[in-house]
């Protein structure tokens, strides 16, 4: 086994820094906040959740949906075009029903609030797609798919029969590094953070823009906040 | 998957951490099993910082981490020191690893053994192929002379060392060398004929400055994805954004008002906007005076300008006159310094009379006078009814436009990419001179277009010993060369007789696509040079392997921002595949032995050179250290504004356009002035002296009765031209299959269905698709994205078998390639549909 | 008044093991069959069903929940019998609750395809969560047939003793000892009717507890369940009885049968009922907006599951079984019995594919499918048709089923020995 270094040892500072959690937090609860007037619908986080993650063909962690007719298409309001998007990924619930249904525990909430699943448990009976309301987890069918066989990414592959989602990158968390998708969105429509921070950012927007929760009405508290699009002025 | 030694504790840590985790787990859910602790990111071997460099304008700095040998993973490097530009990249940079080691990727040479086009190849060795090109270059040199082989390889601006070398090598074997900003139709003509720059836009960063944002065919949310932030850094400033596009844009989804235009009438909006602005007496004469020719008086016998030799024995004629309201008489101003002579008041309307030396007398007027009277004919009724805009919605943009300072005209390739596209950009052009937004943060007008921009001085590595390869314009090697192409052009006494081509996919991105494919039959040798099996790869006899650009050196920069980057290698060059500089110096060595010293340079070498010749310029201090470490800003202003030095030292117009030299590109400008006026005698005989409007022309060819739709092919989110087309992870999301997107009420008049195949055709080709239903086009035309590979489409070539490749012979009035010089009107075409099958057994 | 079933002559006998023969080879090859197709789906994974992340529940799933309802009508027949001294059922009692041990066993065995990870199923049991419905019905589904087996072992211990057979565990024939199986059986009947609800009414609240799926997420689950068990469980009831009679296992008369189709009719009305009550409860607001499941029910993509499912797997059933005259006809009886088990099939086919026909939100694209397609990976509609694999794995289950029950059948003692 050559003698390998963790990527994020490896980055330049300035990279680094741009990477890093600010402000560190010594008992976070993990949140983010989608701005989805700054969301441009390019997927970038979705792709780059793939890459990250080693998610094979035919799944996506992440995916950018359109308030719309269809993929990048607008909806006619009384004469009046509108579109917007929204990128969805595991809410991280903190009254999760996949938690909840879960018969062996295999998907389970940590301390930080992330909700995450332990593969070696899982039995594979789909209990927990049934129960979530956002359906963002998905299931390895088969054998995985990989573009000409490209395995990518930072961590192990899931196996055959059991389900993933989102981790929240925790592999990056314990290094003290955003999600990747945070990172690498483009437009600065993801913001990561410590929701029990009141002065973090995250709290911050949530407060100052109203940051929404999808499907609040279910109760099932996501710690992912949308912020609404802004009011237009018309010439 | 790898343990190291560190994960295992952070691991062993953070099982406690977990287990507490469930303890206190959500709701009244018991947990308390121990789950293994999520360790840190596996290991890499290397993570190296590159540059993403497709013909895209992105420009970004990209990470490439690897294990194994392979780039298992590509992520914005985020470094650059100007924070505001991190992260900078795409969706579809931070998945190149999946052509990287793509199915597509081209790992050795090959050698043709079907038909031209029939992809039938065999894998053939370095040595084979490259004496093969070399024998056959002999062959062809000899008997139609060297200069009948035409290199075309796009955007120089994207890979000063690789690309360079195909300029150095055309220079040394005299091969003719084509041309890209002006073949891809983005060379803005009305620039290099208003501001005699072949281009002068503002760094994206500046956008945030603006207070107002006025984006003209330019769809910045797909097509400038690393950027478009900066428009809601604006934004959120307050600043107001008004999209004109005939279809409803993810810009447009953005935009505070989104104003649906019919195509191509762009410079008819703005003049409309001109005169309202005139009419509301919110234009700024004084900047008109100081800065432009509006008070230069012009001859109404000639309509040349009136110069000093005219009026005086022995006067200059680098002299002109204005008419001083102050004296009632002409004053003189030269060509050193902009403004106006102290004390005088120059006119910048009304008709007067001047006496010449020889004694007659002759009518003139001030430029704007002229400008003025077309401008009076665009009232808001007829603007309306020619671009479909209301009078009054017209009205109040002309107010905000000229109102709110800084005011910024983002232009793009949708308002440019037509056959009177200079009108367009020359109508703008006037709007920001009129408003005082040139030379202003947070205003302009800038053109954001290929990724054409040579940031730096390649001359010593391109040109050996000054030696300069003949710059033929692509154009003319897809349609000949045409009867009013300009004297300078250096097209082959014997025509052309090879291709290169490297860096491109010609077969797919050409114009008249059919028309190319029949210079085929001329020529005895096609070589393509790419990395993936493109449809122009199919074309050729002889295909090079190419390392991407996480495989090799090289030096690159972009309009979008001010930094200069390199490339490195992450990775072995994939397979066989090799360098260009490689693969030139080898050809070189093969065909003029006497030359091959020339090649003998390393990148390193050559990235030298260029930052030694940039010593006190554009690289003033920067060394290949420093760029081996990351981005480094060029020695331009901060933000790097166009025109500062005119609007604040008064030196006159243009600034240089590199790597032309001033005296070439001066030679557009007599008057050295910001020339709303144009004189010479082809704008004179086609009475286009000033910015006026000409409807679409689509070669003329076309009945709008017979061919009733305009047929748009803008830019894809998905793909950066045909580069990223057959990547597997955005297929999954786009689906793969080209769409046409077309009004519901054209569709209904044609019984088309969403989802049904259809064709669409003119009388230059047809293709065939699939029908996307939707109000987010304009009625009277269709849209499909170009780029699409010909295996997506149900049949045909792709879109540009259906453009035109009509030269404007005011394109051809100077020739300085890629500065003044053809410019392609893509949308400047016409077509009609019809349904083929039903969605469901399409 | 209709005699008793003559008791076969031999020679019939003979011909019957030849066709006995026949029956017990059929099984086997259909068992092998759908051994194989598990094996196949084992080593290729659930990609070979045409399950995905769209509708992640089918075939599976569904024959398990109609297992489990099925298993219903024994302990039903049998421990009402005891409470309420509705002794009539005395002859089929022994068949009925063979039949409920049968129908969750298999109910059981449904859970095995169903999962990813076969291997790991000792998993629920060394990580049970004790918030999850499933943990509660793998619980209660446990329970409900150790009952049911011991109801079987209670029925026939005395008469296996008498015949000498080890199955009798050494236990004796003695008439105390049917004395005290008697009292056992009055004692057990206190428990297995409240777990007989349980069973289904938990095996309900698997699919109604979830707010994720408003077509489940309601409170009527549970009893429509209850409700439609009773239907299905009853009517296997009776065409195995029939069956069973017919092969001269059994003997019973037609008033039996008339009655029990009478008894049939009842549940189908009650279950009619919830039916009904769900339907309007839901459909009366006149929320028809896309992706209102009701509406899709009532005259979308599943009315046509649904008309059939009211049509005719209760209303034609409910009608021949209504009028004495007809139900008098064991024929008719079987005929209405089959119909309304093919009925409850579709009502639960419904509940499943209605549930998930649309994801909770639905943007485009969709969700992701699962699996690489050669369009795009998501899918906004989710329909959903069990592959030829799912197919030939329950057939498997149902001959393996049907195998133990006609060896049930033919080694254990059916006819009650009346005192
Ligand atoms: N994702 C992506 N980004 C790219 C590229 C790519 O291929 N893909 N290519 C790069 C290059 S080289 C270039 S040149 C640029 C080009 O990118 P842009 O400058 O954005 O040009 P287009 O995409 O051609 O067209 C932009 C918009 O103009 C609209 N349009 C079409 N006709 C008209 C018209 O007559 N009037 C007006 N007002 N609007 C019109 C189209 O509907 C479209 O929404 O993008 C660069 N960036
Ligand atoms: N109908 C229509 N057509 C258009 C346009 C339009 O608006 N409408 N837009 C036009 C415009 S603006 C432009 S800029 C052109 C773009 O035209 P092109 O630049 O020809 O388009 P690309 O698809 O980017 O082709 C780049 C090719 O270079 C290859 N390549 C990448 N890296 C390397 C390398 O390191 N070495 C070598 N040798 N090759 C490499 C890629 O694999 C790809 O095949 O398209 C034009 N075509
Ligand atoms: S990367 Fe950012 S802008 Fe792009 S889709 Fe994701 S959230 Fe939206
Ligand atoms: S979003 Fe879905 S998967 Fe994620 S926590 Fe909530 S319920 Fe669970
Ligand atoms: S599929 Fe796995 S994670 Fe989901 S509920 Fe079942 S066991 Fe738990
Ligand atoms: S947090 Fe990580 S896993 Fe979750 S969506 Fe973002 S990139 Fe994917
Ligand atoms: S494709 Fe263009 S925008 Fe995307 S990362 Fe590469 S250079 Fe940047
Ligand atoms: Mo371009």
């Amino acid at each position: 086994m050559p003698d390998r270094r963790s990527p994020v040892d490896l980055l330049s500072p300035a990279s680094r820094a741009y990477g890093a959690i600010e402000p560190p937090s010594s008992s976070p609860r993990w949140g983010m906040v989608v701005d989805t007037e700054r969301c441009i619908g390019c997927w970038s986080c979705a792709v780059v959740c793939k890459s990250e993650n080693n998610v094979p063909l035919g799944m996506w962690w992440n995916r950018i949906l359109t308030e719309g007719e269809g993929l990048d298409l607008p909806t006619t309001e009384h004469g009046r075009e509108e579109m917007s998007w929204t990128p969805l990924a595991c809410q991280h619930c903190d009254n999760a029903p996949c938690v909840k249904v879960c018969p062996v525990q295999a998907t389970y909430r940590r301390e930080d609030g992330v909700v995450m699943m332990d593969s070696a448990r899982c039995i594979g009976c789909r209990y927990c797609m049934i129960a979530c309301p956002y359906g963002v987890r998905t299931f390895n069918w088969g054998a995985p798919a990989r573009p000409n066989g490209l395995e990518t990414g930072m961590v192990e592959a899931r196996p055959v029969g059991t389900v993933e989602k989102c981790t929240l990158c925790v592999h990056r968390l314990e290094e003290g590094q955003v999600p990747s998708c945070v990172w690498s969105c483009p437009a600065g429509a993801r913001i990561f953070g410590d929701l029990d921070d009141p002065d973090s950012r995250v709290s911050r927007l949530v407060r100052d823009r109203q940051g929404e929760m999808l499907l609040e009405e279910k109760g099932t508290l996501p710690k992912v906040r949308y912020l609404p699009p802004r009011r237009r002025r018309e010439l | 998957m790898t343990v190291s030694r560190r994960r295992f504790l952070k691991g062993a840590a953070a099982v406690g951490a977990t287990t507490a985790a469930a303890a206190g787990g959500a709701g009244f859910v018991l947990l308390g099993r121990d789950h293994p602790a999520v360790a840190a990111s596996e290991g890499v071997d290397r993570v190296v910082r590159t540059t993403c460099s497709p013909n895209c304008t992105g420009s970004c700095g990209q990470l490439a981490f690897v294990r194994d040998g392979k780039v298992v993973k590509v992520q914005q490097a985020a470094d650059y020191p100007d924070t505001a530009y991190n992260p900078r990249g795409c969706m579809k940079g931070i998945s190149y690893h999946t052509l990287i080691h793509g199915r597509d990727r081209i790992l050795t040479p090959l050698i043709r053994t079907g038909e031209r086009g029939s992809g039938e190849f065999r894998r053939a060795t370095w040595d084979e192929v490259l004496d093969r090109i070399a024998g056959d270059m002999k062959r062809i040199g000899e008997r139609w002379g060297y200069d009948s082989i035409h290199v075309f390889g796009q955007v120089p601006g994207s890979g000063y060392i690789q690309k360079g070398a195909n300029y150095r090598a055309s220079a040394l074997l005299g091969l003719t060398h084509g041309t890209s900003f002006d073949f891809n139709g983005d060379l803005p003509m009305g620039m290099p004929i208003t501001f005699g720059v072949q281009n002068a836009e503002h760094e994206a960063k500046d956008w945030a400055n603006s207070r107002f944002l006025l984006l003209i065919g330019a769809n910045p949310v797909e097509t400038r994805i690393p950027d478009v932030h900066f428009l809601f850094d604006a934004l959120e400033r307050g600043a107001q954004m008004v999209v004109v596009d005939p279809n409803f844009s993810g810009t447009a989804s953005k935009a505070d008002t989104w104003l649906q235009i019919r195509p191509g009438t762009d410079a008819a909006l703005g003049l409309g906007l001109a005169r309202e602005i005139v009419v509301r007496e919110l234009a700024d004469f004084d900047f008109l005076r100081t800065y432009t020719d509006a008070p230069l008086l012009v001859r109404l016998d000639t309509g040349v300008r009136l110069r000093e030799a005219d009026v005086v024995a022995g006067g200059s004629d680098a002299r002109f006159a204005i008419w001083d309201e102050a004296a009632g008489q002409p004053a003189w101003v030269g060509t050193e310094r902009l403004g106006m002579p102290d004390g005088t008041r120059a006119a910048v309307s009304g008709t007067y009379r001047v006496r010449l030396a020889d004694g007659s007398a002759v009518q003139v007027a001030p430029g704007f006078e002229l400008v003025w009277r077309e401008l009076e004919r665009w009232t808001g009724d007829r603007t309306a009814e020619v671009t479909g805009i209301s009078a009054e919605m017209i009205g109040r943009l002309a107010h905000a436009y000229a109102a709110t300072k800084p005011a910024a005209i983002l232009m793009g390739g949708g308002a440019n990419h037509w056959f009177h596209g200079d009108l367009t950009g020359r109508a703008m052009g006037l709007l920001a001179s009129m408003t005082g937004n040139i030379g202003r943060s947070g205003g302009g007008f800038s053109v954001y277009v290929g990724q054409y921009k040579v940031r730096v001085n390649v001359g010593p590595w391109n040109n050996p010993d000054g030696v300069k390869a003949h710059i033929v314009p692509s154009i003319y090697f897809v349609r000949g060369r045409s009867d009013t192409m300009h004297p300078d052009v250096p097209y082959p006494a014997n025509g052309f007789h090879g291709l290169v081509v490297t860096f491109a996919n010609m077969f797919v991105q050409a114009p008249d696509v059919n028309r190319l494919h029949q210079t085929l039959a001329g020529l005895d040798l096609v070589v393509v040079v790419d990395h993936q099996m493109t449809e122009t790869v199919r074309w050729a006899d002889v295909v090079l392997p190419a390392a991407t650009w996480y495989e090799k050196t090289d030096l690159t920069a972009t309009p979008l921002h001010p930094f200069l980057q390199l490339q490195q290698a992450a990775i072995d060059p994939v397979g066989e595949s090799r360098t260009e500089l490689w693969m030139w110096r080898e050809l070189v060595r093969r065909i003029a032995p006497d030359q091959a010293a020339a090649m003998d340079v390393s990148e390193d070498e050559a990235i030298e050179m260029i930052l030694a010749a940039g010593a006190d310029g554009p690289t003033k201090g920067i060394t290949l250290a420093d760029l081996r470490a990351g981005p480094v800003r060029l020695n331009v202003p901060d933000p790097d504004i166009p025109f500062l030095k005119q609007i604040e030292d008064l030196e006159p117009f243009p600034p240089v356009s590199l790597p032309a030299p001033i005296e070439a590109t001066a030679a557009f400008l007599p008057t050295r002035r910001i020339e709303l006026y144009k004189e010479e005698q082809r704008f004179r005989d086609l009475g286009e002296t000033v910015p006026t409007y000409r409807d679409p022309h689509d070669d003329g060819v076309h009945d709008p009765a017979v061919y009733p739709l305009t047929f748009l092919t803008p830019h894809s989110k998905w793909r950066i031209h045909s580069t990223y087309g057959n990547n597997p992870w955005l297929a999954e999301i786009h689906g793969g299959r080209p769409k046409l997107l077309i009004h519901p009420d054209d569709a209904s008049r044609r019984g088309i269905e969403p989802g049904d195949l259809v064709e669409v055709y003119n009388t230059r080709g047809a293709f065939r698709a699939w029908a996307e239903v939707s109000e987010a086009a304009g009625i009277g035309s269709v849209t499909l994205p170009e780029g699409w590979w010909p295996r997506d489409f149900a049949a045909g070539k792709g879109v540009n078998e259906l453009t035109t490749s009509e030269v404007n012979p005011i394109h051809e009035v100077h020739f300085v390639a890629n500065m003044w010089s053809p410019s392609t009107g893509w949308k400047d075409c016409r077509c009609d549909v019809r349904r083929i099958a039903g969605s469901s057994d399409a | 008044m209709t005699a008793h079933a003559e008791p076969r002559a031999p020679a019939g006998a003979q011909r019957r093991v030849g066709g006995f023969g026949l029956w017990l080879g059929l099984l086997a090859l259909l068992m092998l069959v759908g051994f194989g197709a598990w094996v196949y789906q084992v080593s290729n994974g659930l990609a070979v069903t045409n399950l995905r992340n769209t509708v992640m529940w089918g075939q599976y799933i569904l024959f398990f929940m109609f297992f489990v309802g099925l298993s219903a009508g024994g302990l039903i027949v049998a421990s009402s019998g005891r409470l309420f001294g509705a002794t009539r059922f005395g002859p089929i009692v022994r068949l009925a609750v063979l039949e409920a041990t049968v129908a969750v066993m298999l109910a059981a065995i449904f859970l095995f395809p169903d999962i990813g990870r076969p291997e790991r199923l000792w998993h629920l049991f060394r990580y049970p969560n004790l918030t999850s419905p499933m943990i509660w019905d793998i619980a209660i589904v446990t329970v409900y047939f150790a009952l049911s087996a011991l109801y079987v072992w209670l029925y026939t211990r005395a008469d296996l003793a008498a015949a000498g057979s080890r199955l009798a565990l050494g236990t004796s024939a003695s008439v105390e000892a049917r004395a005290r199986d008697d009292r056992l059986k009055g004692a057990l009947a206190w428990v297995a009717l409240p777990a007989a609800v349980l069973l289904h009414s938990i095996t309900a609240w698997i699919f109604g507890l979830q707010i994720s799926r408003g077509f489940w997420y309601t409170a009527i689950m549970a009893p429509m369940f209850v409700a439609s068990a009773l239907v299905s469980g009853l009517a296997l009831v009776i065409l195995l009885a029939l069956v069973v009679r017919r092969v001269g296992r059994l003997r019973f008369d037609d008033g039996l049968v008339a009655y029990l189709g009478g008894l049939l009719a009842v549940f189908i009305s009650v279950e009619a009922f919830f039916v009904l009550s769900e339907a309007l409860t839901a459909a009366y607001p006149g929320a028809e907006f896309e992706g209102d499941p009701i509406a899709r029910m009532l005259t979308g993509q599943f009315a046509p599951l649904f008309w059939f499912e009211v049509g005719v797997g209760l209303l034609v059933p409910f009608v021949m079984l209504a009028r004495r005259g007809w139900r008098a006809s064991p024929r008719v009886v079987a005929i209405a019995a089959g119909i309304a088990i093919v009925g409850i099939y579709v009502h639960r086919l419904n509940l499943v594919l209605n549930g998930l026909a649309v994801s909770p939100i639905g943007l485009p694209p969709g969700v992701s499918i699962g699996t690489p397609q050669d369009g795009a990976s998501f899918a906004m509609s989710n329909w959903y048709v069990p592959s030829a694999i799912e197919w030939l794995i329950v057939i498997g289950v149902l001959a393996f089923g049907a195998f133990v029950f006609t060896m049930a059948a033919r080694w254990l003692p059916l006819e009650p020995t009346d005192h």
